[in-house]
């Protein structure tokens, strides 16, 4: 996708292949690539091809959600490295958030993270079939903005089914021996579920900074050169595609949408003296979710008390 | 059903039942995930009266990843690649968004021909025509789009049969005539021109020896 490279066209002209019917011509098929294949004789659609299945060959280990881990898990990675981040971490200890649960740093931690902890939250609720519930009309009182902001029914719904249905199970109860816990965290571990809720989030955050310019309007930039962009380009290019990291204002539009608290505790190593800071988004009373932001990447931050580790 | 079926399922019957779009997509064989789109080329473009073939392979992991999507149509033009089709398009690769459809990938294709991206090129000999001449590169879309997508063609094209491979790459007659008869075959003349984009003005900046030195090559 860079210029000055070379063409990918053939070193002589072809002579024109016309079919019977004068307007339709079928390409060769693609060039087989093999180790002794010279990379300056591939094209870059090629290029693009071989680079994609290299990353997806070298697929993390790590799941998509993984189960609850001590921070002392998180402090061991430090220890021989930056202190700053030793002594933010023993201070978030401090707080009571001894547990974390990490989610794959595949650009869709943040919403995969909220996700798995919004529905988490129900199971801790007093009666988890009502909160269930609560979240499902919630939800599909979310199709109206969907569709304003221009999004096709036959698109969104197939992402929301499968946030509905898992919700459905967690209103109805277990009944096969099988605890919730563990069912919502296969759920979230299996990609095409996954990665249907983060899409389904990922749609909500868009459709409400789309409907909603005088609020979102002033503060979308591009997050690379800084320039203001139009709600449309923004969610287009930073919302809706797939792997695009959540930013400030994104966590705003998701949290005011799913009427969420959320606090994101951030991790920087800035700090000489361990503090952490959290910023705070707040749509109701509820006990907050909290996130564990380090930079480019969101994991769930759990306190035992509360966290059922 | 599997909902990668089910999805793309419903995408071609939404397709169908479009009546005022002229996009198309229908199946090419028994696969669900294997499809061809068309569609016209658009009006006060070169492309205009043409119709634009695409090959649709639909990813296992669909719609999560990109459609993979290429010209069958050959098509002239900056950011798709004349010999393969490949395209070069943000929206194909990492600018993906599962919001995005069949339908809207191929309009998305569709304005691409009305806007070439030279910058950002696919195919970077179409991409320098492109920038060297605009009439003549235009030209030559044109001609492409009448011999291969079944077009109208250029009134003051010269020659329309469909073997005028000096047309087919954008060159004049006259200017591969000329080292012709310096005895080099015609073929190896027009690929030399073609590499040296020895187009409009350009011309002035490739003496005769530099032409001749990239014939003895």
């Amino acid at each position: 996708m860079t210029t000055g490279r070379p063409s990918d066209s053939p070193s002589a002209p072809q002579a024109p292949e016309v079919s019977n019917d004068g307007n339709e011509i079928h390409a060769g098929p693609p060039t087989e690539i093999t180790p002794e294949t010279d990379l300056a004789s591939l094209s870059q659609s090629q290029l693009y091809e071989l680079n994609q299945n290299l990353l997806e060959d070298s697929v993390p280990t790590r799941a998509l959600i993984e189960d609850i881990a001590p921070m002392s898990v998180l402090r061991a990675e430090y220890e021989n490295g930056s202190q700053s981040f030793v002594k933010q971490i023993d201070s978030l200890v401090a707080k009571g958030f001894d547990s974390i649960r990490r989610a794959r740093g595949d650009g869709d931690c943040f919403y995969r993270s909220v996700a798995f902890a919004y529905v988490d939250s129900m199971l801790k609720a007093a009666d988890v079939a009502i909160a269930a519930a609560s979240a499902i009309s919630l939800l599909e009182s979310t199709f109206p903005m969907l569709e304003q902001a221009g999004f096709q029914k036959l698109v969104f719904e197939d992402f929301y089914d499968v946030l509905a249905s898992l919700l459905q199970n967690i209103a109805q109860g277990t009944n096969d021996g099988k605890s919730l816990d563990s069912k919502i965290l296969l759920a979230f571990q299996s990609p095409e579920i996954s990665n249907s809720i983060v899409v389904y989030l990922r749609l909500l955050t868009s459709a409400r900074i789309r409907t909603d310019p005088n609020e979102y309007a002033p503060f979308l930039f591009h997050p690379e050169i800084g320039i203001q962009l139009e709600p449309r380009e923004f969610c287009e290019a930073f919302v809706e595609a797939v792997g695009k990291e959540a930013d400030h204002v994104q966590m705003t539009a998701l949290a005011r949408t799913l009427r969420l608290n959320l606090d994101v505790a951030y991790l920087d190593g800035r700090s000489a003296d361990g503090h952490v800071d959290f910023v705070e988004f707040r749509n109701s009373d509820a006990t907050p979710l909290t996130l564990l932001y380090r930079p480019g990447h969101y994991d769930i931050l759990l306190k035992s008390g509360n966290g059922r580790a | 059903m599997d909902a990668r079926l089910r999805r793309v399922t419903r995408e071609i019957a939404d397709c169908k039942n479009d009546k005022t779009s002229s996009i198309k997509i229908e199946t090419i064989d028994e696969s669900p995930f294997h499809l061809k789109g068309s569609f016209p080329g658009p009006e006060g473009t070169p492309y205009q009266g043409g119709n634009f073939e695409i090959d649709i392979v639909i990813p296992e992991s669909y719609p999560f990843q990109p459609v993979k999507m290429k010209f069958i149509t050959k098509v002239y033009h900056p950011n798709v690649s004349s010999a393969s089709g490949a395209i070069c398009l943000d929206i194909l690769k990492d600018a993906w968004s599962p919001v995005l459809t069949l339908k809207s990938t191929l309009i998305s294709l569709q304005s691409l021909l009305c806007s070439p991206e030279p910058n950002d090129p696919q195919d970077a000999e179409v991409a320098k025509h492109y920038m060297t001449s605009k009439a003549s590169f235009e030209e030559t879309a044109t001609y492409w789009t009448h011999i291969y997508a079944g077009g109208p063609g250029s009134k003051d094209a010269k020659q329309l049969n469909s073997g005028d491979d000096v047309a087919i790459a954008g060159l004049e007659h006259t200017h591969v005539d000329r080292f012709v008869e310096l005895g080099f075959p015609k073929a190896k003349v027009v690929d030399a021109l073609r590499r040296l984009n020895y187009r409009g003005n350009n011309i002035r900046n490739i003496p005769d020896d530099r032409v001749i030195e990239e014939l003895l090559k």
